[in-house]
This record gives structure tokens, C-alpha cells and sequence, in this order.
């Protein structure tokens, strides 16, 4: 058979055409590209349990499917969310906590109360706050499919805010089928009650994660407010691209194939701010703060006095300065609590407003017996700050006239080795570099790295019987400014036994294009209800 | 040649095994938790050790062995310790985008790098060699990320004819496909590009030295027929080869191309696990890489006898 050019054109045409029908028939069942953000944010989501996890990315999960019986509002006053009304009884011993109408699972079962309370539970066994909440809890009665209860053994003064919580673990309602799975496994369902609903279709596990708005929530009267208020869900899909590379991810928000991306480099920031395009705002403006993790097991940090000179060793701004460069996103800050939250205070400060005094570190090192013995400092080159933070922490090390010794690795490597409790010539270490959430450090219940129960408690293992007393006094507090002052007791106890050493604080902004608005700011998490796109 | 191709399929399964062992110990002796990971920063001693405990990782390292490699042994390569799917679910997802690029990068490579060296060799000594002999040296210089990063300033942020990062599988359309390999396969092709131009000229130099070219000159053959049939036929066994090694090198490429624009293949896969420890994924995609190598190089071989009819097995 002969093939004229006309029969070539036709079979070209119908091939392509062929070719591009998925596409085409794609197209017309997904959202518009205005009815659709595309967001990268700050790693890839690999757990979907956010009761389960303290991942932050597990978190914005949960946030976008799962809803909170409450939710820290702007000011930090706690609202309720799935709940419409709530009472506590005159001697403070029983919380009654009635659910809201029209509340559902996006599977189209009604959410109860033994849902609730099973959540609750879970929660309880993975959340330090809630564990300590718990250690005074008596019962949890249902009483009927909307209403249930939480009785005290005594009297304890944050049982809303531990459900409003913001930093993770987060207090999420689930089914009670999921939320009674063993605490130590993952619920790898992901169906919640919150205003997106996870599209398990159009997810391609560490490609992108798909989120359709649940046109079935039914979102509070209030406006949206920190955790709190209605979460209306103003756009069609929420979708998060995993996108390892900063450099391409700055570029596909500058060509407009992403709406946000929550970590651009500080490096290119320069680069956004001269784009019209492009917004850049501070989301989250309690941001993090740095740490060095001192090992109290081992010399020269299970010695006060060595604990003490790295509080005149470090300065804070040259190591804030080196990774994130320009002054208005970081700040030096001496206060335990973060120098952004409720509880900050200068209480017993005078280290830092002295300024760096190495020859005061050597001083004290002298004073606490330092033998000249190695002092290993776990540097996790992957990460910036962690890397450039242990390079400066070793070089004043150095001219403290202590033999610090770098051993360098990834992170995946450090998370294994500070779990390491034998000397560091066996494999443990001395000093290890991490950080908070802004909001972690103002709750002395909540974050781990405020515990100083010894060996039960987190990495470095401070231990001070009178630091863990003022924690539970803290918690017992009636009120803000209770708890304000016992705080300012907790800082000046522990800038004399010191936990640990600050690396200061830093608020770095996010990048999104013009188009976008309505983000709430909230601390460590992106909440994606409220934005739209113009 | 039967005899050869069994003998040779059966030493992959050798090969596969060796590589099996040596993996398996590399990952569990070198430093790195995933339980500590997967549980996130603020998790306690307590609550990493019961993950550890529930993924198997405090079992003895031969019973770890033993259970992994029975699973691979029925074909099963395990489930992703943080998604919990199953890694050839995983590795099936990832495979056409890691192909479509290995190949259109291939075919992009070969047909220019071919045309380059024969071009070069014929017009030895003149600028049109030293012009392909100065871009296969720059091309061959600059890392793949450079490339990368000027393609996508230069076609996508500035020109923006073309999409900065991503993939659309070839099911959805096939220009969308296209649009979208068309960078990486340039960034990832130009490395070998220059490998294969400077070994096609310089082989086709020596044939061209050769008395039956002169002698195919002195009869009449046109250029072309002279250089494709005669020239290029006889240069073919060291080209084979060296695109051989391109494949092998090509898989290491190919990680570095699908981090830059964003391409969900096994490369990703593979770096992605690395970071998180995902022992079963870096296993099993290693596995696969290995089986890959030996079949590649399976495939030059039989290649050579179709090149050079005196080659035989």
C-alpha cells in the first residue's frame, strides 16, 4: 500500500491526538491551576500519623485532614474547634466537653465521642505534655455519642492547652478504630475530619502528596485565627511537591510551576526579594531556636563549671550571622523559653549581656578539672546551621584551650550516635547541635528538651531535682501570670546548673507567589485553610 | 552463543548475590538509625527503641540477613520502613521516568556524538575538529548540576519555553513527556557526548588509515557510503564499548539529573532512602542497579558479533 503525504497527515494527527486524550480528559477532572496550590515545604512527608510523630511535615499533614477539639488562637488563648461547649466542675477535677454538630470523618461517619477519647488516649501515650497531664488523669467517661468527659486525680492547670496545643505531638481526633491501633505503630489510614481530604489516587509517595478540599466540613462561625476559628478551605487542592532541590525550587517559583515553598535558602533571598512576582513574609515569627546539647554523663560537661563556660564561649550572632546572614531574620537570646513567647524573661542573664569572655571559659574549665581529655562534637555537615555551628562552637573550643575534635557525618548519623550513652572514645560524644521550634522552647512541659530527669529523659541528660519540681508547679499554675513567674524561677535555676547551652533564635520568611494570601501565621506548621489564590 | 548467553545470565545471579552480601553490610555496619529517624527530633531513648524493635533492627544482623534475602529470593524486596509500601511498588513507579531519560538521553548522546566524531575524524586538523574537540572538552568539564542549573535559567526562568522541573508520564500526552525530558536528557547527554565523539574520532582516524579505505576511495565510493559504511562499521567495536560504560556511568548521572529537575525516578528513590536510612529500598534498588550493569554488559557482547561477523562466543 502507498502512503500519500494527505493519509501521513491524518495518521499524524489522529496519533496525536490519541496520544493526548488522557491528558486532555486529565485536565478536565482535576481543579483549575487557580483552584490549586502547589507547595514545597521543608522535607518529604514519610509518616502520616501525626499523633504518632514530632515530624513537623507529619504535622501540616494532620493539620490539612485532621481537626483538635481546640486550638491555640493568635494571642495564644485557647478556643474551642470540634467542641461547642465545654465546663469544668467547681473543684476543677472534671472537664465535660460536648462535640458540635455536623462533625464527620471523611469516610461519612459522624465523629463521636469514643472517637474522641480514643484519640486522647493515643495522644497520651506518644505526647510528653499529655503524659504529664495524664500522670493526674482518673477516667475519661463517655456519656453519650457528643459528650464525654476528663476526671482529675487533682487539680491541674493546663488540660485545654494540652488539647489546643500547637507544637507536635498534636492532640488530632481520629476514628476510634485508627486512634486504638498499638501507640508504638503508625495509623497509616489517613482519614481525619479536617477541611482537606487526603487523595490517595493522585499521591505518588516522596513525589507529591494530593489534598481535596472536604466539601462535607463544616467550619466554625469565628474567623480564622491561630489554630482557631473557621477553617475554610478556599481553594480546590493542596498539593505538596517533594522537591529535594532548593535551587529548582527556587526557580519553579520564579517560573510560576509553584505557588509556595516554606524554606527558600537565605542565600537567594536577595534574589526573591527583587522578584514582583514573588512575596516574602514571615510566617512563623517565633521561628527556632539552636542548642547545644551538653552530655552530663561524661567529663568536662558533667561538671557545673564546664556547663557554665560554654555560657561565656558561644557567642550567638557570629553563628546566626554565618548561616543565615542578614540581622532582621535571627537574634541573640539568653531566655530558656525563647526570646518571642509568653515565658520569656531575662531572669539571671548577665552571661549574655557580658558578651563572649573566652578567657572566663577557660577560667572555668580550668576550675572544673578539664584534663585535656578530647571533647567530641557531633557535626552534621548536611545541615547548615548544624555544621557551621559546630565549626565555630569547636574553633572557641580551641581557644578555650579545650581539644575539640570534630566528628563529622550526616544527620541520619548524628540522631543515631547522641542516643549514645558510653564515653566518647567509645562511641559517645560530648556536644551535639539541633534545634527547637520558637514555641517548644516557651513550654516547659511540652518540649523534651526541658526535662531534667536525668537518664529517662532526653539527649545530654540534664538532671536537677529542682528544675523538674518548678515544671510541675509551672503545670499546676491557674494562669498566665503564674506561670509567667514560676518561669522566671525555672531560668534562674537553670542558667546556675545549665541544661544546656542557646545558639540563638531565628525567623527565616517563606516565599510565595503574589497571587497568593491568607496564611495564618502559626507557629512550626502551614496551616492551607483560609489561603486563596487571586 | 546459547551456551554463552545462559552461562553469562547465570553468573548475573552470582554477581546479584555477591552484591547482596556486600550491601547488606555496608548499610548495617555503617552509622545511621532509622528508628531514630522515623520518630522525629524530639522522640526519647524509650520511644526509639520500640520502633527499632518493632521494624526488627535489634535482631542479630544474620537473622536480619536471612529474613531479607528469603524475601528477595521469592521475589520480594520488603516494605519501605517509613511509607510502609512494598519496595517493588515502589521501585514500578519510579522505573519510567529513570528509563525515558536513561533513553532519550542515550539516543540524544549516540546520535550526536557519532555524527561529531565522525565529522572530527574526517575533517581531521581543520577547525571543524578542533571546534568538536574544544565542546567535548568543555562538555566533558562541567558537572551535570551546572548544566542543569544554566539550562533552566536560560529555557525556563528566562526564555520559558520549557518546564523548570517534574515529569508527566508518556501516558498523559506525549508532548507534555517531551517537554519535559528535553533539558535533563541535554544536561545528562553532554558528558557523553564528548566521551563518545573523541573515541569515534579517534577510532575512525586509525580506520581511515586503513588500505581498504583508500582503496574504497580509489574505486569511486561517494563520502558518506565510504565513512557510514565502511569507516564507521569497523570503528563500531570501541564505540560499543565505551557506550557500555556510558550505561554504567549513565545510572550515576542519572541521580544527580533527577535531583536537579526534580524527576521522580529511581535516582530520587534511591538518594531519598540513602538520607533516611530506608534499608529495603537502598537493598533492593542496589540489586536492581547490579542486574542492570551485568545485562548491559551482556548486550555489548552480544553486540560485538553483529559489528564484527569474526567475534564469536
Amino acid at each position: 500500500m502507498r502512503t500519500t503525504r494527505r493519509a501521513f497527515v491524518k495518521g499524524s494527527v489522529a496519533a496525536a491526538a490519541t496520544l493526548s486524550a488522557p491528558a486532555t480528559l486529565r485536565a478536565q477532572s482535576a481543579p483549575t491551576k487557580a483552584r490549586t496550590v502547589r507547595a514545597v515545604m521543608h522535607g518529604d512527608l514519610k509518616v502520616f500519623d501525626p499523633i504518632w510523630t514530632t515530624a513537623n511535615m507529619t504535622g501540616n499533614h494532620g493539620l490539612l485532614i485532621y481537626d483538635t477539639l481546640f486550638g491555640l488562637d493568635e494571642k495564644r488563648q485557647v478556643q474551642p474547634q470540634m467542641v461547642e461547649k465545654w465546663g469544668v466542675s467547681d473543684d476543677k477535677l472534671t472537664y465535660t466537653f460536648t462535640l458540635r454538630d455536623g462533625l464527620k470523618f471523611h469516610d461519612g461517619q459522624a465523629v463521636t465521642s469514643a472517637d474522641c477519647v480514643a484519640s486522647i488516649r493515643r495522644w497520651a501515650a506518644r505526647d510528653g505534655a499529655a503524659q504529664h497531664m495524664f500522670a493526674r488523669v482518673k477516667d475519661t467517661p463517655v456519656k453519650d455519642a457528643k459528650t464525654f468527659q476528663i476526671v482529675l486525680k487533682e487539680r491541674y492547670g493546663l488540660v485545654l492547652q494540652a488539647l489546643g496545643k500547637l507544637e507536635t505531638n498534636l492532640p488530632v481526633m481520629m476514628r476510634k478504630k485508627d486512634a486504638e491501633t498499638d501507640p508504638n505503630q503508625q495509623v497509616t489510614n489517613k482519614i481525619g475530619s479536617g477541611p482537606f481530604k487526603f487523595n490517595d489516587g493522585e499521591t505518588r509517595s516522596g513525589q507529591r502528596y494530593v489534598y481535596d478540599r472536604n466539601a462535607d466540613y463544616v467550619a466554625r462561625k469565628e474567623a480564622a485565627s491561630g489554630f482557631s476559628g473557621g477553617k475554610i478551605a478556599k481553594v480546590d487542592r493542596v498539593i505538596i511537591e517533594n522537591m529535594a532541590d532548593e535551587q529548582t525550587a527556587v526557580a519553579a517559583l520564579k517560573a510560576g510551576e509553584i505557588d509556595f515553598y516554606e524554606v527558600p535558602p537565605i542565600d537567594l533571598l536577595d534574589q526573591l526579594e527583587g522578584d514582583k512576582s514573588i512575596h516574602l513574609e514571615v510566617l512563623n515569627k517565633g521561628g527556632n531556636v539552636g542548642m547545644c546539647r551538653l552530655n552530663w554523663l561524661h567529663p568536662p560537661f558533667d561538671n557545673v563549671h564546664a556547663r557554665q563556660a560554654m555560657l561565656h564561649l558561644i557567642k550567638q550572632e557570629d553563628i546566626l550571622k554565618a548561616v543565615f546572614g542578614n540581622p532582621k531574620y535571627f537574634r541573640g537570646c539568653p531566655s530558656l523559653f525563647g526570646c518571642t513567647g509568653l515565658m520569656q524573661s531575662d531572669a539571671n542573664t548577665d552571661w549574655f549581656k557580658g558578651g563572649q569572655n573566652i578567657a572566663k571559659a577557660k577560667e572555668l574549665f580550668k576550675k572544673a578539672g578539664y584534663d585535656g581529655r578530647p571533647v567530641t562534637i557531633l557535626q552534621a555537615t548536611n545541615i547548615s546551621f548544624m555544621n557551621n555551628a559546630a565549626l565555630l562552637v569547636a574553633q572557641w573550643l580551641k581557644e578555650a584551650g579545650v581539644n575539640a575534635q570534630l566528628a563529622a557525618s550526616d544527620w541520619g548519623a548524628v540522631v543515631t550516635r547522641r542516643a549514645v550513652k558510653k564515653p566518647p572514645a567509645e562511641g559517645g560524644w560530648n556536644i551535639f547541635i539541633t534545634w527547637g521550634s520558637g514555641e517548644g522552647f516557651d513550654n516547659p512541659i511540652g518540649f523534651v528538651a526541658h526535662t531534667a530527669n536525668g537518664e529517662k529523659g532526653w539527649f545530654g541528660w540534664p538532671k536537677d531535682d529542682m528544675h523538674e519540681k518548678l515544671r510541675d508547679q509551672w503545670a499546676m499554675a491557674a494562669t498566665v501570670d503564674e506561670r509567667k513567674a514560676i518561669a522566671r524561677k525555672l531560668q534562674d535555676n537553670a542558667w546556675n546548673y545549665v541544661p544546656m547551652a542557646l545558639l540563638g533564635q531565628w525567623a527565616p520568611p517563606v516565599a510565595m507567589r503574589s497571587t497568593l494570601k491568607g496564611f495564618i501565621p502559626v507557629p512550626a506548621h502551614v496551616p492551607f485553610w483560609n489561603v486563596e489564590k487571586t | 552463543m546459547i551456551g554463552f548467553i545462559i552461562r553469562r545470565l547465570a553468573s548475573t545471579v552470582i554477581v546479584m548475590a555477591i552484591v547482596a552480601v556486600f550491601i547488606f553490610l555496608l548499610l548495617h555496619l555503617s552509622p545511621g538509625d532509622p528508628a531514630a529517624i522515623i520518630v522525629g527530633d524530639n522522640a526519647t531513648a524509650e520511644q526509639i527503641d520500640a520502633v527499632r524493635k518493632r521494624l526488627g533492627l535489634d535482631d542479630p544482623l544474620p537473622v536480619q540477613f536471612v529474613r531479607w534475602i528469603g524475601g528477595v529470593s521469592r521475589g520480594d524486596l520488603g516494605v519501605s520502613i517509613f511509607s510502609h509500601e512494598p519496595v517493588t511498588k515502589l521501585i514500578g513507579q519510579r522505573v519510567e521516568p529513570t528509563v525515558s531519560l536513561a533513553l532519550t538521553t542515550l539516543l540524544l548522546a549516540v546520535t550526536i556524538a557519532v555524527t561529531f566524531g565522525v565529522l572530527a575524524a574526517w575533517q581531521a586538523g581543520t577547525w571543524i575538529d578542533r571546534l568538536v574537540m574544544v565542546l567535548s572538552v568543555v562538555s566533558f568539564s562541567v558537572p551535570v548540576f551546572v548544566v542543569g542549573y544554566l539550562l533552566i535559567y536560560v529555557f525556563s526562568i528566562q526564555l520559558r519555553w520549557l518546564p523548570v522541573q517534574g515529569y508527566t508520564p508518556i501516558s498523559e500526552g506525549l508532548v507534555a513527556w517531551a517537554r519535559h525530558l528535553v533539558l535533563p536528557s541535554i544536561a545528562l547527554g553532554l558528558a557523553y557526548v564528548a566521551l563518545i565523539a573523541r573515541i569515534t574520532r579517534t577510532t575512525m582516524l586509525d580506520v581511515l588509515a586503513e588500505d581498504y579505505m583508500r582503496t574504497a576511495r580509489a574505486k569511486g565510493v561517494a563520502t558518506a557510503p565510504m565513512l557510514l559504511k565502511h569507516g564507521l562499521k569497523n570503528a563500531g567495536v570501541p564505540i560499543v564499548t565505551v557506550i557500555g560504560i556510558g550505561v554504567a556511568l549513565l545510572i550515576g548521572g542519572v541521580v544527580i539529573t533527577e535531583t536537579v529537575f526534580n524527576i521522580p525516578g529511581i535516582g530520587r528513590l534511591v538518594v531519598d532512602a540513602i538520607q533516611q536510612r530506608d534499608y529495603p529500598i537502598i537493598q533492593g534498588v542496589t540489586l536492581l542497579f547490579s542486574g542492570v550493569y551485568v545485562l548491559v554488559n551482556l548486550l555489548v557482547d552480544l553486540t560485538y558479533t553483529l559489528i564484527d561477523p569474526r567475534i564469536r562466543y
